[in-house]
């Protein structure tokens, strides 16, 4: 199936992706309830989707806004979420090129992605600070 | 008997620093370890405490080889936000710039694959080629890496003389389809050496979301110019080269296509320039502040796809610019690649990823 803008919402119904897609600077994005990221992933990984990145954003209630961007056919979309008390399910086992990112996002914004086995420092090195990025002090 | 053998931070064949453990049984890889970070600059949090002008100059030094992309993609991102719209002219350019950019990217590439196959006559003329296109970067921009061409709206700098570059590039074809082509495609040697040699499968390309070259020389067709067109892509005809066995050989190929056709899309552009400015003036304030909202870019690199997610909050600073780069996805397949495979091969498979790592650690 070939996924253009005019079919965008059609095609995304019937792969069971349906929801308020809105097209918007570059991407398709539609809000995501953290509870279904991982069914999500998975959905996005049998379509043969690949993921491109994960966008941590901090918010004024100490969580983070995290946007999943997927690459289904060549259209960009933009899951947006966010974490509650700094956690998320996390994607890995689902979809290993998560890895990278979730390790690197748990460094830059202390981002807590739960099911994982282990969060090894990517960037930094053990025992260096994480929260790295967070427009605050670095925090422990 | 297993050995594990640690190799890194410092490399003598890649000169950038990054460390794998590798466990041996005898000559053959059993599994591997990556470390990486040893550039880590914190380019992102540098990015979200300086304006959008220092931000251009700032994402131009992610890395030394794609400058350009960068640069482009932050500028695209902005573009989307605060509706500046490049002229024609400026779009064209940008193609340009990037098509050199991706050439002599892929030369050295092309280059340093040649020596570690053991193949030096075609490092020293891949690197002659490779002088040939950072001759036109400089003329046309002023410098041989960080050409400081883009801009919020538009190009720096005109192409004066695009018969100038159109003679160099007559060279460089010529060149590339006497040597290059000949030896990466058909030279028994290099075959011997490359052929059914760290293989990356469709299927584990595709999980761990590897892009550019390496994805499309493991069957995966993906190239964000043509199926995201931006600038002015669209009005190009190019071929978009896949191979499906996954192995160095079939990156040799992908990169030795590549350059031809970015041949053929720099031909294109430099003989169909259209006339008018390179850039357009926005008001003096709106050249600093950006109005709210959230904009992606995505551009193919000479490695694959870069992406930057600006987002504004209104003032002069950005309040998150995210930096996604092709080797950040593509460098973790290393582990699926050397695995099953002779140690004396590890380097050259590491290299076939075509890998960055200042990129990769931003």
């Amino acid at each position: 199936m070939t996924i253009t803008s005019d079919n965008f919402a059609a095609s995304l119904q019937k792969l069971g992706l349906g929801g308020d897609w809105e097209w918007k600077n570059g991407s398709w994005w539609r809000t995501l309830d953290a509870s279904d990221v991982r069914a999500t992933a998975a959905s996005m990984v049998s379509l043969e989707a690949r993921l491109v990145a994960i966008t941590a954003m901090e918010r004024p209630d100490k969580e983070l806004r995290l946007d999943y961007q997927w690459d289904l056919k060549g259209q960009l979309l933009s899951f947006i979420t966010a974490t509650s008390m700094q956690q998320i399910a996390s994607i890995t086992d689902l979809c290993p090129a998560a890895d990278w990112v979730e390790r690197e996002t748990h460094e830059y914004f202390a981002v807590e992605f739960t099911g994982r086995e282990t969060t090894k420092p990517l960037m930094t090195r053990p025992g260096d600070p994480i929260g790295i990025n967070l427009h605050k002090e670095t925090v422990q | 008997m297993s050995f594990r053998i640690p190799i890194g931070p410092y490399h003598p064949a890649l000169e950038e620093p990054y460390k794998l453990e590798l466990v041996c049984d005898g000559e053959t890889v059993r599994d591997a370890v990556m470390h990486i970070g040893f550039n880590f600059r914190g380019i992102e949090y540098l990015a979200e405490r300086r304006n959008y002008l220092q931000g251009i100059t700032l994402v131009e030094r992610v890395c030394g080889i794609c400058s350009n992309v960068h640069s482009l993609s932050f500028c695209q991102a902005v573009e989307q936000l605060n509706g500046a719209v490049p002229p024609e002219r400026a779009l064209y350019i940008r193609v340009i710039l990037a098509e050199l950019e991706r050439l002599h990217s892929h030369f050295l590439w092309a280059g340093v694959a040649a020596k570690l196959i053991g193949f030096k006559t075609i490092f020293m003329a891949c690197f002659t080629l490779r002088e040939k296109v950072m001759d036109a970067l400089s003329a046309i921009s002023g410098n041989r890496v960080n050409y400081g061409m883009n801009r919020i709206g538009g190009v720096n700098r005109d192409i004066a003389d695009p018969q100038a570059v159109l003679n160099i590039l007559d060279e460089m074809e010529r060149d590339i389809t006497r040597t290059i082509i000949p030896i990466f495609l058909e030279d028994r040697t290099v075959e011997s050496r490359c052929k059914g040699v760290g293989i990356l499968s469709k299927e584990q390309a595709v999980a761990m979301g590897a892009v550019g070259p390496l994805a499309r020389a493991s069957g995966v067709g993906q190239d964000i110019r043509r199926s995201a067109p931006y600038c002015a892509y669209d009005r190009f005809d190019f071929n978009v080269p896949v191979e499906t066995s996954g192995d160095v050989r079939a990156r040799l190929v992908v990169h030795a296509l590549e350059m031809v056709e970015s041949c053929r899309i720099l031909r294109q552009a430099l003989s169909t320039l259209p006339a008018g400015p390179f850039h357009t003036t926005p008001p003096v304030a709106a050249r600093f502040k950006v109005p709210p909202g959230t904009a992606i870019s995505r551009v193919e690199a000479p490695r694959g796809e870069v992406m930057y997610q600006i987002t504004s909050n209104g003032t002069e600073i950005p309040e998150r610019v995210r930096v996604r780069t092709p080797t950040f996805m593509n460098m973790a397949t290393v582990r699926f690649t050397v695995l099953g495979q002779d140690l004396a091969d590890s380097p050259l498979i590491q290299a076939s990823c075509d890998p960055c790592y200042s990129c990769t650690d931003r």
